[in-house]
C-alpha cells in the first residue's frame, strides 16, 4: 500500500495531518501516563524493529516472497497507541530517509494502517479471545489488513470527487470507487489471510520469548 | 585453488576493500588479520560467492564466481559443496527444527547415502551429540558454532572460510577450536583480529589494514617481528608500564591480557 | 546551531514546496517547477532521477495504462489528466529526493530533542539490525548447493523473525537502561 506522492489532493491529506498530529500528541501523552521512562526506548526499539520485520521475506512458492506488516501483532501485544506510534515512525522513515512511499500520503497511512490497523485488531482480539484464541489472533491479522485496505480504498475512490477541474476531469488519482475497491480489497482480502496465520504464530512465539525471559 | 585479481568492492559508496590481490593453493592454511572494519568479513563473502565484487575478479579452479554466475545450478552445486563459510554470528545460520536437523540439511540436500550415520560422527566429532534433539536456538554460543561446524564439515567441502571464529568463545573453547581446526586436512582460511592465536590459525598471514588494503601477505612469523606493520594495521598498541620505579614502553596485541 | 537553522529553514521550504505543488493545477508551471528541481539537483541529477524513477515506474504505469482504457471507454481524452498526474508525481518525488539528498533530516528536527532522538535510535537500530538480517539471508544462500524448498525457507524466514524480535526486545531493555545511567531522563 506505498502510494507515491501526487494522487492525494491537498483537501485530504491536510486535514489527514491535523488528525494524525492530535493521534501522535495524544499517544505520547497515554503511552508516558502508563508507562516510564522506558517508553521512548521502546518506542525507538519496535520501530527498528518493526522496520526490519517488514524486510523479512515471507515465502511463497515458485521462489517469490511477500511482506508481512507486523502491525497486529503489534497491537495485540503492545496495545493501539505502541502499535500506532512505532507504524507512523516506521512509515515516516521509510518517507524521508530512503525517499519509500509519498510525504503527501504519509498521514492517510498513518491512520490507516497505524490507528485503523492496530485498533481493529485490538478490537477482535479483546472480543474474540474469550472464544478461541487462535481464531482470535488469526482474524486480527486479517482485519489489520483489510479494513485500512477499504480506508486508503475509500480516500483514493473519492479523489475524483475531491478534487476535479472545471471540466470535470480529476486532478488527482483517478479512479473512482467502483475501480479502488475491487481493486485494493480483493489482493488484501488474500493477503490478510497470511497476515493472520503470522500474528497467531508471531503470537505464540513472543508469550514464550516472555515466559524464558521472566524465568 | 582460489585466485582474487584487483578487487574492489563499495557497499553504497563506502569504501570495504581496495585492490585486494591473491592466491590460495589447495591445502593451505590462511589466517587473515585486520581491525574490525577493516573489510575481512566482506572478502569472505566474496570468496563464498555472497558478494560481487565492485571491481576485479573472482576465479575458484578456475570458473569465475560471482553471485550471478551461480545461478547456473550445476556451478552452483559444485561450489556450494566445495566452499563453506562459517557466518561469525552463528544464530545467521541456524533454522531446523533441531541439531539433528540441522547438521543433516547439507547431506540430505546433496541426497548424500547414510545421512544419519554421517550426522552422528559429525556430531560425535565436534561434541554436540549430547544435544541432537534439542532445537539449536537452546543451545549456548559455543556449542551453536560447533552445531554450525558439523552441518558445514557433514558435506566434506574442500574449502572452509571462518569468520572471527573465536571472538565469542571463552578460553576453553577458544582452545578447543583451534585444535579441532589444525587437525582438519582441507583448506582453511579464517579472520582474526586476535594476534596472538594467529600463529595456531595458519602458517600464512594476510593484513587487511584500516585502508582496506592488503599490506602483509607471507609466513605468519614474519608478521610477528614486524612492529611497525602491526602498528600500522592497528593490530597491536604500545602504552605505558610501571615495573617497580621504572617506567617504559613497550607493545603489545589488542588481545594479551 | 546555525547549521540546525539552516536544515530546519530547508524542510520548511520542502514543506512549502509539497503544498504548493499539490495546489497547482496547470501543468506547465508543474514543468516549471520540476524544472527548477532539477536544475537544484545539480550533479546529482541522473541519480535522483533514477531513484524517482524507480519508485514511482510501477504505480505509474498501472495507473496511466488504467486510465487510457478507462478513457477509451467513455470516449474522452486521457492526455491533458495523464500529462498533470504524471508531472506531479514527477515533480513531488524529484524534490523528495533532492530533499533526501541535501538535508540532514537529524538537523532538521532539531527542534525538538524528544524527536531527535527518537529517530536516531530508531534509524540506528534499524540499520544494525537490518545488516544482521542480511546475514541471515545470505547464510541461507551460502549453505544450499540445490534451490531450498518451501519448508527450509519457512523456517529460515522464522528463525531470522525470531532472533530480530528476541533480540530486538532485549535492546529496548539495555537502551532503557542504558539511558537511565546517563541521566537522559533526569534532564
Amino acid at each position: 500500500m506505498h502510494i507515491p506522492d501526487g494522487f492525494i489532493s491537498p483537501q485530504t491529506y491536510l486535514p489527514a495531518y491535523a488528525l494524525c498530529a492530535g493521534l501522535w500528541w495524544m499517544g505520547m501523552h497515554r503511552l508516558r501516563a502508563r508507562l516510564d521512562e522506558a517508553t521512548l526506548p521502546y518506542v525507538a526499539v519496535l520501530t527498528a524493529l518493526s522496520f526490519v520485520l517488514m524486510m523479512v521475506a515471507l515465502p511463497l512458492p515458485g521462489g517469490t516472497t511477500a511482506h508481512a506488516a507486523g502491525i497486529a501483532l503489534l497491537a495485540v501485544s503492545l496495545g493501539v497507541w505502541m502499535a500506532f506510534l512505532a507504524v507512523s515512525m516506521v512509515l515516516a522513515m521509510q518517507a524521508l530517509l530512503f525517499g519509500d512511499g509519498g510525504i503527501t500520503a504519509l498521514a492517510v497511512n498513518a491512520l490507516a494502517m497505524g490507528f485503523l490497523g492496530s485498533l481493529s485488531a485490538r478490537i477482535t482480539w479483546r472480543l474474540l479471545r474469550p472464544l478461541h484464541e487462535g481464531a482470535a489472533l488469526w482474524l486480527a491479522g486479517w482485519v489489520s489488513v483489510v479494513l485500512p485496505a477499504l480506508a486508503v480504498a475509500l480516500v483514493l475512490g473519492l479523489q475524483p470527487v475531491i478534487a476535479q477541474d472545471a471540466a470535470g476531469k480529476p486532478l488527482f488519482f483517478p479512479f473512482g470507487l467502483r475501480v479502488t475497491l475491487p481493486a485494493l480489497l480483493m489482493p488484501h482480502a488474500l493477503v490478510g489471510v497470511g497476515e493472520g496465520i503470522l500474528t497467531w504464530l508471531g503470537y505464540r512465539y513472543l508469550t514464550r520469548l516472555r515466559q524464558r525471559h521472566a524465568t | 585453488m582460489l585466485e582474487l585479481r584487483d578487487v574492489d568492492h563499495r557497499f553504497n559508496g563506502n569504501l570495504a576493500l581496495e585492490s585486494v590481490s591473491l592466491r590460495v593453493s589447495a591445502g593451505e592454511r590462511v589466517v587473515l588479520l585486520g581491525t574490525n572494519g577493516s573489510g575481512k568479513s566482506t572478502l569472505l563473502k566474496i570468496l563464498d560467492g555472497l558478494l560481487t565484487p565492485t571491481h576485479g575478479s573472482y576465479r575458484y579452479q578456475g570458473e569465475d564466481i560471482s553471485p550471478k554466475r551461480l545461478r547456473e545450478r550445476g556451478l552452483n552445486l559444485r561450489f556450494r559443496r566445495e566452499v563453506v563459510l562459517l557466518f561469525q554470528n552463528p544464530d545467521a545460520m541456524l533454522f531446523n527444527p533441531t541439531v539433528f536437523d540441522e547438521i543433516a540439511f547439507g547431506p540430505r540436500q546433496l541426497r548424500m547415502p547414510d545421512v544419519e550415520e554421517r550426522v552422528r560422527h559429525w556430531a560425535q566429532t565436534v561434541g554436540v551429540a549430547a544435544h541432537l534433539h534439542k532445537p539449536p536456538f537452546s543451545l549456548s554460543g559455543g556449542e551453536k558454532q560447533k552445531v554450525c561446524l558439523a552441518a558445514l564439515l557433514a558435506v566434506e567441502p574442500r574449502l572452509l572460510l571462518l569468520d572471527e571464529p573465536t571472538s565469542a568463545l571463552d578460553p576453553r573453547s577458544t582452545g578447543w577450536l583451534v585444535d579441532f581446526l589444525a587437525g582438519l586436512r582441507i583448506t582453511t582460511i579464517t579472520t582474526t583480529h586476535n594476534l596472538s592465536l594467529a600463529p595456531e590459525l595458519g602458517r600464512r598471514a594476510l593484513v587487511l589494514g584500516e585502508n582496506h588494503r592488503l599490506l602483509h601477505d607471507g609466513p605468519i612469523e614474519g608478521l610477528l617481528g614486524n612492529l611497525d606493520l602491526l602498528l600500522a594495521a592497528n593490530l597491536a598498541h604500545v602504552h605505558k608500564h610501571r615495573h617497580g620505579a621504572v617506567e617504559h614502553r613497550h607493545w603489545h596485541a589488542h588481545d594479551w591480557q | 546551531m546555525h547549521r540546525a537553522n539552516h536544515h530546519q529553514a530547508l524542510l520548511l521550504a520542502y514543506a512549502g514546496a509539497i503544498l504548493t505543488a499539490t495546489l497547482v493545477h496547470e501543468p506547465r508551471h508543474l514543468a516549471l517547477g520540476l524544472l527548477l528541481v532539477l536544475i537544484l539537483a545539480g550533479r546529482q541529477i541522473t541519480r535522483i532521477l533514477l531513484r524517482t524513477l524507480r519508485v514511482v515506474l510501477l504505480f505509474n504505469l498501472t495507473v496511466s495504462l488504467g486510465y487510457v482504457l478507462l478513457a477509451l471507454l467513455r470516449h474522452i481524452s486521457p492526455w491533458d489528466t495523464l500529462i498533470l498526474i504524471n508531472l506531479r508525481v514527477l515533480t513531488l518525488t524529484c524534490l523528495t529526493f533532492l530533499f533526501i539528498a541535501r538535508v540532514n533530516l537529524f538537523q532538521a528536527l532539531g527542534f525538538s530533542r524528544t524527536l531527535t532522538w527518537l529517530l536516531v535510535l530508531a534509524y540506528s537500530q534499524a540499520l544494525a539490525l537490518k545488516q544482521v538480517h542480511e546475514d541471515f539471508r545470505l547464510a541461507l544462500v551460502s549453505r544450499t548447493p540445490i534451490r531450498p524448498s518451501l519448508r527450509d525457507r519457512y523456517r529460515a524466514s522464522a528463525a531470522a523473525a525470531a532472533w530480530l524480535l528476541d533480540k530486538g526486545l532485549a535492546g529496548a531493555h539495555q537502551t532503557a537502561l542504558a539511558l537511565r545511567s546517563r541521566g537522559f531522563f533526569d534532564a
